[in-house]
C-alpha cells in the first residue's frame, strides 16, 4: 500500500488567509482528513484544508519541493508531527 | 421534549436506576477504550496513525469525564467512580476486557464499539435530558472523525485477501456480539427507560447500528444482529456480560500508580 503526501492548509479566524500549516502522509484522502485534523490540533482551526502534494502546479521554479513532488516523488513516511513544518 | 435533572429525579427509583446504569456504563466504555487506543499509540502502521489514535485515546478520556461528572445528579462521587471501584464493579462493554492483540482489532474497536457508543449516545440526546445534551453535542463531533478513521481502515483491510483480512474478521466476530447486546440488550432496565422516552428503544437503536454498519461488515461477512441474548451471562445490575475488564487494565484506569505518588 503506497503512501500518498498532503499539505495541510488552515486559518484561525474567518477571513485570515489560509496559511501551509504542514503535510503528512496518508493511504487516501479520507484518512489523510482524519490525520490533518488529528496531528496539527494546537488552534482551533476556522478551517483546514487538505490538498495531494503532486496537484499543487509550482509558478515560478522548477526545482523547489513542489515541483520534485509532482514529477513523482509521491511516497514520504514519519515526517507529520516531528519536522513536518516546511 | 427535555428532562431536567430534577425531573429524572421525580421519576420511580426504577427509572433512576436504570438511568445511572446506561450512563455510567458509557463512561466506564469509554474510559477503558481511551486505554486500549493508548495500547498502540506506539504501535500504529504510521506515524500519523499513532498520533490520531492518541487524540482518539484523549477524546475517549475526556468523554469518560464528562459522563462521570453527570452522574453527580444521581448522588455519586465523580472521584469516587473514578478512582476507588474494583474491576468486578466496572460496567464497560465486555469487548473491552482484554487487550486488542492487533491494528485489526483496533480498528474493529473504532467500528464496532466506538460506533455503538456513538449511537448509544445519540439515543440519549434524542431523549432530551437536559444536562447531558450540550456535552454529547461536543462528544459525537469528535467521533465523526473517529469514525471515518475507522472506515477508511476497515475498508483497506477488508479489501486486502491476507493476514489484515483474516484479523479483522475474527475481530469483527468476537465484538460485534457483545457490543450490540450491551448497546441495545432490551432487558427491562433498558426498555423501561425507552417506554418514557428517555433513550431510543433496543430494536430502534439495533436497527440504525446496521443501517450505518452492515455495508461496512458485509464485507467480511457479518451483520448487525437482530435480537440480543440475555441468557447467558448477562449481569443486569451493570447492564454487561458477568465478567469484568482485566486488573491490569483498571489499575490504569484508576491511575493508581499515579495517584501513589500523592502528598497528603
Amino acid at each position: 500500500m503506497e503512501e500518498i503526501v498532503f499539505d495541510v492548509f488552515a486559518r484561525k479566524n474567518r477571513g485570515d488567509p489560509l496559511s501551509h500549516v504542514g503535510y503528512l502522509s496518508a493511504l487516501d484522502a479520507e484518512l489523510a482528513r482524519v490525520y490533518a485534523w488529528k496531528t496539527y490540533d494546537e488552534e482551533n482551526w476556522f478551517e483546514m484544508c487538505i490538498v495531494p502534494r503532486s496537484e499543487i502546479i509550482p509558478v515560478n521554479r522548477t526545482d523547489g519541493p513542489f515541483a520534485q513532488a509532482r514529477a513523482g516523488a509521491t511516497t514520504s513516511k514519519g515526517r507529520a508531527k516531528a519536522g513536518g513544518r516546511s | 421534549m427535555t428532562e431536567t435533572a430534577e425531573g429524572l429525579k421525580a421519576e420511580s427509583t426504577e427509572v433512576q436506576t436504570a438511568f445511572r446504569r446506561l450512563v455510567l456504563g458509557l463512561a466506564d466504555t469509554k474510559r477503558l477504550l481511551g486505554i486500549r487506543y493508548s495500547d498502540w499509540l506506539l504501535g500504529a502502521p504510521s506515524i500519523e496513525g499513532g498520533i490520531a489514535t492518541s487524540s482518539m485515546a484523549q477524546d475517549e478520556w475526556g468523554h469518560a469525564r464528562l459522563l462521570y461528572a453527570a452522574l453527580k445528579d444521581f448522588g455519586d462521587d465523580p472521584v469516587a467512580l473514578e478512582h476507588q471501584r474494583d474491576a468486578a464493579d466496572y460496567a464497560s462493554w465486555d469487548p473491552l476486557d482484554h487487550p486488542l492483540p492487533d491494528w485489526a482489532h483496533l480498528i474493529a474497536a473504532v467500528v464496532i464499539v466506538d460506533g455503538a457508543l456513538a449511537l448509544a449516545l445519540e439515543g440519549i440526546l434524542e431523549g432530551g435530558y437536559e444536562p447531558l445534551g450540550g456535552r454529547i453535542g461536543k462528544m459525537l463531533g469528535e467521533e465523526e472523525f473517529h469514525q471515518a478513521l475507522g472506515k477508511a481502515w476497515f475498508q483497506r483491510l477488508a479489501t486486502g485477501e491476507g493476514e489484515g483480512h483474516a484479523h479483522l474478521q475474527e475481530a469483527v466476530e468476537a465484538m460485534l456480539g457483545p457490543t450490540v447486546r450491551c448497546m441495545a440488550p432490551g432487558d427491562d432496565a433498558h426498555e423501561r427507560l425507552a417506554d418514557r422516552g428517555l433513550i431510543l428503544p433496543s430494536s430502534t437503536l439495533r436497527h440504525r447500528l446496521a443501517k450505518r454498519l452492515d455495508p461496512l461488515l458485509e464485507r467480511v461477512g457479518a451483520s448487525v444482529p437482530t435480537e440480543a441474548r440475555l441468557d447467558n451471562g448477562w449481569d443486569p445490575r451493570r447492564g454487561r456480560g458477568t465478567g469484568h475488564p482485566e486488573e491490569e487494565a483498571v489499575e490504569r484506569a484508576r491511575g493508581d500508580r499515579n495517584r501513589a505518588l500523592f502528598v497528603e
